[in-house]
């Protein structure tokens, strides 16, 4: 279980989040809509000690992180089985995609899967095996995201962050990759993901929350989600 | 004829040593984001240590190479640590840390220098070690300068190899791309670029410890070795290390050739010529491409 509890973070005098909690089980998948500066990356970055937050606690299994989150050890965070796949980033663009699959695999405690591990995500991204000698700033934008996921899965995570995945990507290519998803919460991976796009996200999420100013306004079932109309409104459009 | 290809040869050898040099200096400035302007001084102290142990006690200089590299790397995980993390945590981020980095090793330049000055003087260090001519090529060389070649080339090329086909090296390549998406990966940047430091120093060292094998030194000839190792570095690209050996190689002939045929005390100024021209006319060196 994957706990997230009364998570402040300030930038300056700024408060960029306010006391959100949450919970991820164990192949669950939630999502965590919200506008851009809702501070849905902040709570990603806060949760893997790429911030440092004013107050509050993380929890991975009844383990308490925060001490680790609150020094900003992100490597020992993602040693822990945290990891994260940043908006936009995740990759090391200079490197093949081989080399971003062995550096996934970097932490210790993804070692003795690795092998187990590279053919789980060549299977659920076939077409990075026949890209494995390209340099991934050579490929398209939806590549390059199937590398980031496909890494971050080497570490052998117990919970994977994901900051607006589908951002920038087309329709077909958002669906592609949201739907891999469900395939990576089945093998017992918890899923936390912040998007903007409420539609697809909540057609994979069973739980989601709606994240206001830095405030968790409202958390329901993913079905409950797309029938409210307040969310219907707001990131829905009008369909 | 005979004398186009000695200068060659000459120019080769030296190269050969400037590579590996510039390979140490650009794992320093890449991983660790140090430019290290104390890399010369510290490579004549090494050079130093190997004379003295020779003239004194006459232990070989391999042996030398075997003492100093793992006391260099020793020595400057501390100074890393205990000196630069400080003033990383002083200046509040890694990239205002650079420019302050700069000064820093200037400062331990003139300590480092300095230092060497007050025992040693300007007085210059030799010792004849291997010196048996040999046949290559139709040139003779002497056997110390091809076998401080062929260490400089073995050097180099394991450590090459390390960057490129470890785990750990593919790691170090991706702090000196991404410094700040390497800790996602799981990766401890402070430490890692805090061994990458030290292993450039034990280059550096050994580099030292070869051109004592060679050549008539003295202390402060570190800087002039300090600005073969930039120029090296900036030709073959910042962090590439094919662009090094390439470039090193061309440093080498081309001081070689103006020692023999313009005038010996012109090579600094060719170093200098070749400097200018790389800063003005290629902004990736000159395989134009980041470390790979």
């Amino acid at each position: 279980m994957l706990e997230i509890r009364e998570l402040t973070v300030h930038y300056g005098l700024h408060e960029a989040l306010h006391g959100v909690s949450l919970e991820v089980a164990p192949g669950e998948i939630v999502v965590v809509l919200g506008a851009n500066g809702a501070g849905k990356s902040t709570l990603l970055k806060a949760t893997m000690g790429m911030v440092r937050p004013t107050h509050g606690h993380v929890l991975l299994d009844g383990l308490d992180l925060t001490s680790l989150i609150r020094r900003r050890l992100t490597h020992q965070v993602v040693e822990q089985g945290l990891v994260l796949v940043p908006e936009r980033g995740g990759t090391f663009t200079d490197l093949t995609v081989q080399e971003n699959l062995t550096l996934g695999a970097f932490p210790r405690r993804a070692r003795a899967r690795e092998r187990e591990l590279l053919a789980f995500a060549l299977e659920l991204f076939p077409r990075l095996k026949e890209r494995l000698h390209q340099r991934v700033g050579t490929m398209s934008g939806g590549e390059q995201r199937m590398v980031a996921v496909a890494r971050a899965l080497l570490s052998a995570p117990r919970f994977l962050l994901l900051d607006e995945p589908t951002l920038g990507l087309a329709p077909v290519l958002a669906k592609q990759l949201l739907r891999v998803l469900p395939k990576i919460a089945a093998e017992g991976i918890g899923v936390l993901l912040v998007e903007q796009n409420a539609h697809l996200s909540l057609s994979v999420a069973q739980r989601g929350a709606v994240l206001s100013n830095g405030h968790l306004v409202h958390a329901a079932s993913a079905t409950e989600l797309r029938d409210d109309p307040m969310v219907r409104a707001a990131y829905l459009g009008s369909d | 004829m005979s004398s186009l290809l000695d200068a060659l040869v000459t120019g080769l050898v030296y190269g050969g040593v400037y590579a590996l040099l510039a390979l140490g200096l650009t794992l320093q400035y890449g991983v660790a984001r140090i430019l290290n302007l104390a890399y010369g001084d510290f490579l004549i102290a090494a050079a130093v240590f190997a004379t003295l142990l020779y003239q004194r006690y006459q232990v070989s200089p391999l042996v030398s190479l075997a003492l100093v590299a793992p006391l260099s790397f020793l020595v400057h995980l501390l100074v890393y640590h205990l000196v630069f993390v400080q003033l990383e945590r002083r200046s509040g981020s890694w990239r205002a840390m650079e420019a302050s980095s700069i000064l820093l090793a200037f400062g331990l330049s003139f300590v480092v220098s300095g230092a060497m000055l007050a025992v040693f003087g300007g007085k210059l260090f030799s010792y004849s070690y291997l010196l048996v001519p040999v046949r290559i090529l139709g040139s003779v060389v002497p056997a110390n300068r091809l076998l401080a070649f062929v260490l400089a080339l073995v050097f180099g090329g394991l450590a090459y190899l390390l960057l490129v086909r470890t785990r750990i090296g593919t790691a170090i390549r991706a702090i000196a791309v991404d410094p700040d998406g390497a800790p996602l990966a799981g990766i401890d940047v402070r430490r890692w670029a805090g061994l990458t430091f030290a292993f450039g120093r034990v280059i550096c060292a050994a580099g030292g410890v070869l051109i004592s094998m060679f050549q008539t030194f003295n202390v402060p000839m570190g800087v002039a070795f300090t600005l073969k190792a930039l120029v090296v570095v900036i030709m073959g690209g910042a962090g590439n290390a094919v662009g090094a050996l390439l470039a090193g190689l061309i440093l080498g002939v081309t001081e070689s050739f103006v020692a023999r045929y313009v005038s010996p005390g012109l090579t600094l100024a060719a170093v200098y010529a070749l400097f200018v021209l790389a800063v003005l006319t290629m902004r990736t060196g000159i395989l134009g491409k980041a470390l790979r």
